[in-house]
């Protein structure tokens, strides 16, 4: 029996995980800052005596797409839009240095700031906590000014001015927790430079229209495989019968 | 039989249909006096590692690239969303609206505390200042019988102006709460939130002093909810629970095209 039907296979399982990572964008066009997957097949050939012809499809997810999502105007003072490529650093579980596009900041009660899935955001010296204020703005250049309580609220007070990284030209990749590191766990240099947009929300960056499409081009790609091994079932068959003593 | 983008997809609808409800909620509540919207926010669960970039493919090769497949998405909670809301005028003596930050405090019939941005108070049948639905405002004011006229100002007094006297006599002082967080407050229904652990321990005192907001007598604040905008988030919603059915639906009909042809 030839062994076509275990080629097909592997083509099949990389569809199938492309099916999941392209069910796995779409269930997260909502969630904010997410950066949507993208997956490629590529080809292992299998060296050896003979043909070359057994090239095995693995499915891989080789990256994020970093491309800008929609932004919103929200008017909560802790949500924060990211602009370009910028980055926000956090604090990841492990104590690493970790970065997120997601902006909707929140105040825990001893008053750390951290993101709205749980990850502290790093300052200029480490995590920041905000005192009691009577009102909090974030600036476009990641400054945090307060006005203390009773103080002028004309002249607000700088607190701390948020640690934004670039991603462009910096080796990053996206972790099995969603944020992103530098690979080789590295530290992207604070940018000046990086803006953010106040009182806004970005959403994920999943376009529903092109997931769609991946997902028929998945279905179809499953079926095509399908096909296949129906066909490397009637060759057998043909094969067999060919063989078969008249009865 | 397990096929993960089915159970992907799966979370997608489940937390769609979370989100609509939450609109629903803001929408049900526009009139509601005090209401502060809630948004959803999802977060996406964990990953999957299938294959680690740079393991061994074969004795020679590594894999340059690694297959991280999500498992898809969950509602990471929702997000008391504390802009102030519209404040109209009433008339009525005893309707308060809290122009900045801070709560009414007001007695649970568990014997907690509640908090409330909603002033609606009026008096007992003994005299005491209650909310709408009768729980006690605290600390308690007491309106005489006989008074003729009830004023509140600004930091909270309450004055009351007595048949046959002149001069107004001051009846108590409305103090207000504040928290680090308020977003940590646990709605417990009836317009009254909870303190948590999250939301830090209220700092009580007069209004209009260290950022407690100030008191607005015989005007409401009304909710927050702007009606477009949640349903904007309607339809949104509406389509991203679209486009994660028919997810289903596709994954549904490559499994069927296998169970057929093989």
């Amino acid at each position: 029996m030839d062994r076509l039907i275990y080629t097909s296979l592997t083509a099949m399982r990389g569809s199938m995980a492309r099916q999941t990572a392209v069910a796995n964008n779409l269930a997260n066009a909502q969630t904010i800052g997410f950066r949507s997957e993208i997956t490629r097949a590529q080809a292992a050939w299998l060296d050896g005596q003979g043909m070359d012809t057994r090239a095995y499809g693995v499915e891989a997810v080789i990256g994020a797409d970093m491309r800008a999502g929609t932004v919103t105007a929200t008017g909560r003072d802790l949500d924060i839009a990211l602009q370009g490529d910028a980055l926000l650093a956090v604090q990841a579980p492990d104590g690493s240095a970790a970065y997120t596009r997601r902006g909707d900041l929140q105040l825990s009660p001893s008053g750390l700031l951290a993101t709205a899935d749980g990850h502290p955001v790093q300052g200029q010296q480490g995590p920041i906590t905000l005192p009691p204020a009577d009102a909090i703005t974030i600036e476009s250049d990641g400054r945090i000014l307060i006005v203390p309580p009773g103080g002028d609220a004309s002249q607000p007070q700088e607190v701390d001015r948020l640690r934004l990284g670039t991603s462009t030209g910096a080796d990053i990749v996206k972790g099995l927790d969603g944020l992103f590191r530098v690979r080789g766990d590295g530290v992207l240099p604070d940018d000046p430079d990086a803006r953010l947009i106040a009182r806004s929300l970005e959403g994920s960056n999943v376009n529903p229209t092109a997931a769609m499409v991946e997902m028929i081009e998945a279905s179809k790609a499953w079926d095509t495989q399908l096909k296949l091994i129906s066909s490397a079932r009637d060759l057998d068959n043909a094969s067999a019968s060919l063989m078969q003593l008249p009865s | 039989m397990t096929f993960g983008a089915l159970h992907v997809a799966r979370t997608g609808l489940d937390a769609q249909n979370f989100r609509m409800q939450v609109i629903a909620n803001n929408l049900a509540n526009v009139n509601t006096t005090g209401f502060k919207r809630d948004r959803a926010s999802f977060q996406t669960l964990g990953y999957q590692l299938m294959t680690q970039p740079g393991a061994a493919a074969s004795a020679e090769n590594r894999y340059a690239t690694g297959l991280n497949l999500g498992t898809g998405v969950r509602l990471a909670g929702t997000a008391r969303i504390d802009t102030q809301g519209t404040i109209s005028t009433t008339g009525s003596a005893l309707d308060l609206a809290i122009d900045g930050a801070g709560f009414f405090q007001v007695q649970l019939p568990d014997g907690r505390t509640g908090y409330t941005r909603a002033g609606n108070f009026s008096r007992s049948a003994d005299g005491t200042m209650v909310t709408g639905d009768g729980k006690p405002l605290e600390p308690a004011i007491q309106i005489p019988d006989d008074a003729t006229n009830v004023s509140i100002a600004a930091d909270g007094t309450v004055s009351v102006s007595i048949a046959g006297q002149a001069q107004a006599t001051e009846a108590g002082r409305i103090e207000l709460a504040r928290f680090t967080n308020p977003a940590g407050l646990l709605a417990v229904g009836d317009n009254m939130l909870v303190e948590t652990a999250a939301s830090g321990a209220p700092q009580v005192g007069p209004a209009g002093q260290e950022g407690r907001g100030v008191l607005r007598a015989g005007m409401l604040e009304g909710s927050n909810v702007n009606v477009v905008e949640e349903l904007v988030d309607m339809i949104e919603t509406q389509r991203a629970y679209e486009v994660n059915s028919k997810m289903i639906k596709a994954a549904d009909e490559m499994m069927t095209n296998a169970t057929q042809t093989l």
